[in-house]
């Protein structure tokens, strides 16, 4: 069954299936630029912009960008601008170890199940079919609504969604890869396990690794939004990008475009960024 | 193919059984509960008792899980904590409104994605593709909760077009297919703009891939119009992988944009599961995670016994 561009039942997906756009090269350096840039305006904007994100001002609520105001202020009077880039730091720093805790989840996962005996590889693979069998995004809110989460637990259970399609790969891959000769040859040779797994299983693999880890880093971003703008992600007063559209969408009566577009814009350059960075990485590798 | 078929059905009622053994006993690990969610947090403990007490929540976890497990054999669901309803008719009602404004998407979206996936297929080498390809890119990270909120600032309250939220006119009261249809119109064009990009994409890839086929070239050899061989060959061929993609996009027909029914506060099962997450009310929550979790299974399979039908090489003896 192909991978229908679909990471989860209920829409949530960052990878585009078949015919690449642009060239391998400007797609990736298009990804790098970008990514570059949103990691700019949420890390180092804030050391030369030192307006508190929560301090309120009763006299200018909801106030249009201006000189003191850039990004204009929210209905407590609260800076805009400073608000987005903390939101974009809370965002970032759940989504990335996610995605790391997912990436790491997977690759034991597969590894454990291309590598071990038949037996254990097929009830690891009949469990993977049974985690896949729901929707990552509802099963996310089912436990989100259930366990009202704290930071740590967040990154925990985003990283435990989104495993299953990667540890196929990866047990794929390793099935293929180690009955090869120079896998086989590598043991004859005197390699431990472990040397023979890193230095050359892993090596086979990373290519397709980096792709997936890419895509992973954008599935994240996107899960970890939609959740907060769902209320049940990163929790208040801590805000997120998703967080913040939920706001705006509150006061969409009042005509807040300077509320609604800089998240939006950001997750949309951040989901954007991943989608280039992926599938530049898989053009030059010529699998595109 | 009846092995196949007993062989997933198996291991989805297996992730099925431990999805909501999990889920019961942690709704009843947690603090607070539904009797919480009722009264608010200053309820007093008799009150919460007597609750508790109602809905059966005082009994261990276990027997309240087989008390589940054994009105579900008997096609109960268990009745909402917050509402009081049955769960199976809510989910039935809420689910009929989904299916309507998922049906309406796809419509648009086949529309277009048909008409997109053919043109970037066909020139994907040329400026017209490249351009195609780009939209799409684009398109494709673009969140649908950012799509929808945009469209409600602009067309709903900027230019006063269409209505923001719901599915009903209050005014009304009688609701005309006009009225009904003005309020599907942003949620629909929300998930279109969702769904298109994959959908062109799978299409184009599979109509580039068939025309570099031997048929085609026979069939030009022969004579055949570049007209016919598109359609008459080419896309028979091509539409294959699009069946799948749309059986593996089943549960999100049921299912419906969690995300875009919750923007415009749409009365579908997806919204009606953001509700009842939000409500800590795990009846509701519980039927709707077991409805989508069937449903994913049955459009996974369906799509396999498609594809077989369509090509007799993959299916299964």
């Amino acid at each position: 069954m192909p991978d229908a561009g679909s990471v989860s039942g209920t829409g949530m997906r960052v990878r585009l299936p078949g015919l690449a756009a642009l060239s391998g090269s400007g797609s990736l350096l298009a990804g790098i630029v970008l990514a570059l840039l949103v990691l700019f305006l949420c890390f180092l904007v804030p050391l030369a912009w030192r307006a508190d994100p929560y301090a309120l001002n009763p006299l200018s609520p909801l106030s249009h960008p201006s000189r003191a105001f850039p990004l204009g202020t929210d209905e407590l009077g609260r800076d805009n601008l400073a608000r987005v880039m903390d939101a974009g730091r809370a965002t970032l720093l759940v989504a990335l170890p996610a995605a790391a805790v997912t990436f790491l989840a997977g690759l034991l996962y597969g590894l454990a199940s291309g590598l071990g005996p038949r037996l254990l590889d097929a009830a690891m693979m009949r469990l993977l079919d049974a985690v896949l069998a729901l929707p990552g995004l509802v099963v996310l809110i089912f436990f989100a609504a259930i366990l009202r989460l704290s930071t740590p637990s967040l990154i925990l259970l985003l990283g435990l969604i989104s495993w299953p399609p990667l540890a196929r790969l990866v047990r794929n891959e390793t099935r293929a890869v180690r009955d090869r000769d120079f896998v086989q040859a590598a043991y004859q040779m005197g390699g431990g396990f472990f040397h023979v797994v890193t230095t050359h299983l892993l090596r086979v693999m990373a290519p397709v690794l980096a792709v997936n880890f890419t895509f992973l880093v954008g599935e994240m971003i996107l899960l970890l939004s939609a959740l907060s703008f769902l209320g049940l992600g990163v929790q208040p007063p801590q805000t997120s990008w998703g967080g913040l559209l939920e706001g705006a969408l509150q006061l969409v009566a009042l005509d807040p475009w300077w509320l609604v577009l800089p998240p939006g814009l950001l997750i949309f350059a951040s989901l954007l960024s991943a989608s280039l960075i992926g599938q530049g990485l898989l053009a030059r590798q010529g699998r595109a | 193919m009846l092995r196949v078929v007993r062989a997933r059905l198996g291991s989805a009622g297996l992730s099925l059984l431990i999805l909501t053994l999990l889920a019961f006993v942690m709704s009843h690990l947690t603090p607070g509960g539904p009797a919480y969610s009722i009264l608010g947090p200053a309820a007093r403990p008799d009150t919460v008792a007597a609750i508790n007490h109602e809905f059966g929540l005082d009994l261990p976890i276990w027997r309240q899980y087989l008390r589940w497990l054994w009105q579900l054999a008997h096609g109960r669901l268990g009745s909402s904590y917050l509402s009081n309803q049955p769960v199976g008719a809510m989910l039935l009602s809420y689910e009929a409104n989904t299916i309507l404004l998922q049906l309406v998407a796809l419509t648009a979206s086949l529309a277009i994605a048909f008409g997109l996936g053919l043109l970037h297929g066909v020139f994907h080498a040329r400026r017209l593709g490249r351009l195609i390809g780009t939209v799409e890119l684009g398109l494709f990270a673009l969140p649908s909760f950012f799509v929808g909120t945009l469209l409600i600032l602009w067309v709903s309250m900027g230019l006063g077009w269409l209505p923001a939220g719901g599915l009903e006119d209050l005014r009304l009261q009688h609701q005309t297919p006009g009225s009904i249809l003005s309020h599907l119109a942003l949620p629909a064009a929300t998930i279109t703009l969702f769904t298109v990009p994959a959908l062109s994409r799978y299409l184009a890839q599979s109509v580039h891939e068939e025309l570099g086929r031997d048929y085609v070239r026979s069939a030009a050899a022969r004579g055949a119009s570049p007209g016919r061989i598109l359609f008459r060959h080419v896309l028979r061929n091509a539409l294959r992988p699009v069946v799948t993609l749309l059986g593996l996009s089943l549960p999100t027909i049921f299912a419906g944009g969690i995300v875009t029914e919750t923007v415009f506060s749409y009365p579908g099962l997806g919204w009606l599961l953001w509700q009842s997450a939000i409500g800590q009310d795990y009846p509701v929550l519980i039927g709707i995670v077991l409805v989508i979790g069937v449903l994913t299974v049955l459009g996974n399979l369906l799509a396999d016994l498609v594809n077989g039908l369509l090509d007799p090489r993959t299916s299964y003896a």
